[in-house]
């Protein structure tokens, strides 16, 4: 499904990874873990087409090479992003959106009636309120709202990879809860592959099969399953790393 | 709703009004609580007279037009002012509005929202609060998007008097590039994302009544 081949990411003159590898096939989830800085959501933001990063090697996306693609091509091609602070769009709503959306990739009109019944049932699934549909974007919603309305994007979308640039962050324990158990069912019903950016284990424990990666001193320094996981998150990343190696150093 | 073609001298007294205006310089008198939606693609002239303990709404919703249009409007004491105006520019235009506050306890909230897709698109609001007043609040709110033309924006606002509120707050610039990056984020195609954003841009200070009439 993804495939990053000896990739180069820089952003300005500032190199985050070098000659970095990493696959990912359907129905996987991979987990990227690390210091503050080490561009954990760099890599996300890249994947997604972010034209600040200057890439170089290749990235491969269900067999087709997309590092030339923007944005809405990547999206279009099934790659979908939650970053970890969703931004807020005036004066659009949720369902403008997602309508001129699901046009654009079905290139068909759209039922409007099934549409918006879709859209109320995932909004149950998700406790949040059906008047979210038709209010504009994240616009007054608190941290956790906005993470179910991406999660309300994503159902209606269906990606086949997802993105999660700290989802579980500045969650309280029953949103946390009702994130997990929709991403669970998502993944269950259609098999994405989720690339998982955490600093704990409380949304991962949710799944039963992870793969986890350690990123620092400008690549993966380990990877492994939940255990490693476990380990860093037990002992911190000093036992797994050396401090030196896991910062990148920032110009100003 | 009462729908007015407009030729002179009117009074409108309380009520919501659809008003398509015919004639170059006309004359409004204001009292109660009045609505007005100008129905108008052009108007040149236009006096507006608010009387004491009057309100007035007004949503006007110009579109790819030359224009030179000049607003005048007066109030005198404890009237309450929201004037709303957006255009849409594919022209050269030019759009004063003077607001006269003559007497005391008055709002005034003059709110500009303008894309200049081609040409200069001229925009000055001047706000003039006379001598020896108090209690007056003007605030005016004025944004502008640059799509491939120009705007120049100029916001005035006159404070004779020691004893008033007055804020201004004026902005032109560009597109959203982070909001337009996260429509293509979900499958927008750039061109649709900007449609998008120009459309919620230009209606943000309209009415629902003027979003279901004023079109794409």
């Amino acid at each position: 499904m993804l495939e990053l081949n000896n990739l180069n990411l820089k952003v300005d003159d500032l190199v985050l990874f070098t000659n970095l590898n990493l696959k990912i096939n359907q129905g996987e989830i991979h987990v990227l873990m690390g210091r503050n800085g080490v561009g954990k959501s760099s890599i996300a933001k890249m994947l997604m087409g972010d034209p600040n990063y200057q890439v170089t090697g290749e990235i491969k996306y269900n067999g087709e090479v997309i590092n030339n693609l923007n944005t809405y091509e990547r999206a279009l091609r099934g790659i979908y992003l939650i970053n970890q602070a969703p931004i807020a769009i005036e004066g659009v709503t949720n369902a403008e959106m997602l309508r001129v959306a699901l046009t654009s990739k079905t290139n068909e009109p759209i039922d409007i009636f099934a549409f918006n019944k879709e859209l109320e049932k995932i909004c149950q699934e998700l406790d949040l309120d059906k008047s979210f549909i038709h209010r504009e974007i994240n616009v007054g919603c608190s941290g956790g709202e906005r993470k179910k309305i991406e999660l309300l994007h994503m159902w209606l979308l269906k990606p086949s990879l997802v993105i999660l640039d700290e989802i579980d962050s500045g969650l309280d324990v029953d949103a946390l809860k009702t994130v997990a158990t929709s991403l669970k069912k998502y993944f269950n019903e259609y098999h994405p592959a989720f690339l998982i950016i955490t600093h704990n284990d409380t949304l991962i424990s949710h799944f039963s099969d992870c793969y986890v990666h350690l990123l620092g001193n400008q690549k993966i320094l380990k990877s492994g399953k939940m255990d490693l996981a476990q380990e860093i998150l037990q002992n911190g990343f000093k036992k797994n790393t050396n401090v030196s190696d896991t910062f990148v150093i920032r110009k100003n | 709703m009462n729908k007015l073609l407009v030729s002179d001298i009117i009074d409108l007294s309380s009520g919501s009004y659809d008003l398509k205006v015919t004639k170059d310089n006309l004359k409004i008198n204001v009292s109660g609580d009045v609505i007005i939606h100008f129905l108008n693609e052009d108007l040149k002239s236009l006096d507006i007279i608010l009387n004491d303990n009057s309100s007035l709404f007004v949503y006007y919703f110009l579109k790819l037009k030359a224009i030179n249009c000049q607003i005048n409007i007066y109030q005198n004491n404890s009237s309450h002012l929201e004037f709303n105006i957006s255009s849409l520019n594919n022209e050269n235009n030019n759009l004063v509005i003077n607001n006269y506050i003559n007497g005391n306890n008055n709002t005034s909230n003059i709110r500009v929202r303008s894309i200049s897709n081609k040409d200069l698109s001229k925009i000055v609001i001047n706000a003039q609060i006379s001598k020896n007043t108090t209690g007056n609040i003007a605030l005016e709110d004025l944004k502008g998007i640059n799509n491939g033309g120009l705007i120049h924006i100029e916001p005035n606002i006159v404070a004779e008097s020691n004893e008033v509120v007055a804020n201004h707050l004026t902005t032109i610039g560009s597109l959203n590039e982070t909001e337009l990056n996260y429509l293509m984020s979900k499958g927008i195609k750039k061109e649709e994302g900007k449609k998008l954003l120009l459309h919620s841009f230009i209606y943000s200070n309209m009415d629902d009544y003027i979003k279901t009439v004023g079109g794409e």
